[in-house]
């Protein structure tokens, strides 16, 4: 099976390197970890994931203003994004359905079987 | 003098004399009194207070039932709306200046007075009891009005300190949560004490949450967005979010919504989360598991709204359609001594089972910013009804998509 690749962007190591665990342990991701969200769009084209999980609030950068850029750029447009971020919580994005304004959010906290599933079902949608 | 009311007058006064006396001076002028009434003890005084309406009392304080200022203190207790004037005996000025500190609103000398004093002085009497009260409610507004603005400052402070802690909280708690699990998977010695201290851990981050979570709630009720709904289906939408919970406590929800309910102008989320508020306490309420009864029907108020005694009269009108919408359980009810204190913030009755005390307390305001009410009481029959109360659009048409209205409250 080809591991699916997958980029965090959030400005906690210590979050990252945790997640990045998580997901290589279950045997379907490659993981790679962008702390710099000034970093963000760059460390995109050079990866080229097949998903992103994308904080919000970073220092430097928003996640929605990274999001606006990677949609922009032609080359990366396609790449599905998931708003991994504690500005939501999980009762306000399930009954949402799993997307806000569009966008497909994961609240944190929330178990790993939640975030693995919105993965999944974003990455079948691309 | 032609005085532009004619007053409804009770004489008090046991000596035979003196009350013939007023009574003669009072009907001197016919225009001047619409009803005149005696009698010779306190006791009579009320008796007669209960059966008529009156403007004034001419109150002798030594009677042979009730002696000095405690005379008038009896009789104000019971009827502080109605004027009062002493009439007091000769040489007695001291006493009758005294009086009017208890209450009083004049006082008459024997044997000083005539018809026309006595007429001036009693309508003098009841304008200032009338200004009183006046004065009296003015008051009592004010400290209404400096109590909410005291209240809405607080939850400001508290929403602006809540919603940036609760950001903070949220990010440690998915590394911790993250942490766990991996380690759950990893650990090579296993056995049921590890496994019991990972659950352990993941219950405490995921009660963590839950509190962080209520905080944020509480402090994030600046944006409504009120559509015209079918409670019906906010009621499916807040059941189908608690739903794991009814199977986990052995809880049966019984549902008995009137058909073809008239739309309500709510924000869905928002009354969603009252509604899951209400369901998980009445869940709460029951740890050997029961029922859980949700109503909802609707009716027209009635010309006195007596029976609905909580709803506030400047803000529900007789002959106003609402849905009704209650929330019952089969617990233990509330204690009487908490009854009062259930809608404060920060106030629980399960402290320490994970209760942080804000569920009743956003429910409140949201309830509020839609108009509406919430109150919780205890049943005759043990457990506690809960019930909202939602006023019935009085828009025209269908439910619209995008009819969006924004409140800034708070």
């Amino acid at each position: 099976m080809v591991k699916r690749k997958i980029l965090i962007v959030d400005d906690e190591e210590n979050f990252c390197d945790i997640l990045r665990l998580n997901l290589e342990s279950t045997g379907k991701y490659e993981v790679c970890v962008e702390n710099d969200a000034n970093n963000a769009l760059f460390a995109v084209l050079h990866h080229r994931p097949d998903l992103v999980l994308l904080d919000v609030i970073m220092a430097g950068k928003e996640g929605p203003d990274i999001a606006i850029e990677i949609k922009r750029d032609p080359r990366l447009k396609e790449t599905p994004i998931v708003f991994l971020t504690a500005t939501v919580t999980q009762q306000e994005v399930e009954a949402e359905g799993g997307r806000i304004g569009g966008q497909a959010f994961v609240a944190k906290p929330s178990s790993l079987d939640v975030l693995l599933d919105s993965i999944e079902r974003n990455l079948v949608a691309a | 003098m032609k005085y532009k009311q004619s007053l409804k007058v009770l004489v008090v006064e046991d000596n035979l004399i003196d009350r013939r006396i007023l009574e003669s001076m009072l009907l001197e002028s016919s225009d001047s009194t619409s009803l005149l009434k005696s009698s010779d003890s306190l006791a009579g005084a009320l008796q007669l207070m209960s059966q008529y309406e009156f403007d004034i009392v001419i109150l002798d304080l030594n009677l042979p039932d009730s002696h000095g200022e405690e005379t008038l203190l009896k009789l104000n207790k019971q009827y502080p709306s109605v004027s009062v004037v002493i009439n007091t005996g000769a040489y007695e000025d001291e006493v009758g200046l005294e009086t009017l500190s208890f209450g009083a609103q004049d006082f008459l000398v024997k044997g000083k007075y005539n018809a026309y004093i006595l007429n001036k002085a009693l309508h003098y009497a009841v304008e200032r009891k009338r200004v009183e009260a006046e004065l009296v409610n003015a008051y009592r507004r004010l400290k209404d009005a400096q109590a909410q603005l005291v209240q809405s400052e607080k939850m400001k402070v508290v929403g602006g300190l809540a919603s940036g802690v609760a950001h903070e909280v949220k990010n440690p708690l998915a590394t911790l949560l993250y942490g766990v699990t991996y380690l759950s998977q990893k650990l090579s010695e296993r056995d049921a004490n590890v496994d019991s201290v990972m659950e352990n851990m993941k219950q405490a981050i995921e009660k963590a949450n839950d509190i962080v979570t209520d905080l944020l709630n509480f402090a994030s009720l600046a944006s409504v967005e009120k559509k015209k709904e079918n409670l019906d289906e906010v009621i499916k939408g807040a059941l189908s979010l608690v739903r794991h919970e009814f199977s986990r406590h052995h809880i049966s929800v019984v549902k008995k919504i009137e058909k073809s309910l008239p739309p309500v102008m709510v924000d869905k989320n928002r009354i969603e989360q009252v509604l899951i508020n209400l369901i998980l306490n009445a869940v709460h309420a029951m740890p050997d598991g029961g029922d859980v009864t949700i109503r909802a029907y609707n009716r027209t108020l009635s010309e006195d709204l007596e029976d609905m005694p909580q709803l506030r009269r400047d803000e529900f009108k007789p002959g106003q359609e609402i849905v009704i919408l209650t929330v019952e359980d089969g617990g233990c009810g509330i204690p009487e001594d908490k009854i009062d204190r259930i809608f404060d913030p920060f106030f629980t009755t399960r402290r320490g089972e994970g209760g942080v005390g804000l569920g009743l307390s956003v429910s409140k305001n949201i309830m509020d910013i839609h108009e509406g009410c919430i109150f919780v009481e205890n049943k005759r029959d043990g457990g506690v009804r809960a019930t909202l109360i939602f006023k019935v659009s009085t828009e025209k048409g269908g439910v619209p998509n995008g009819q969006e209205e924004n409140l800034n409250r708070r």
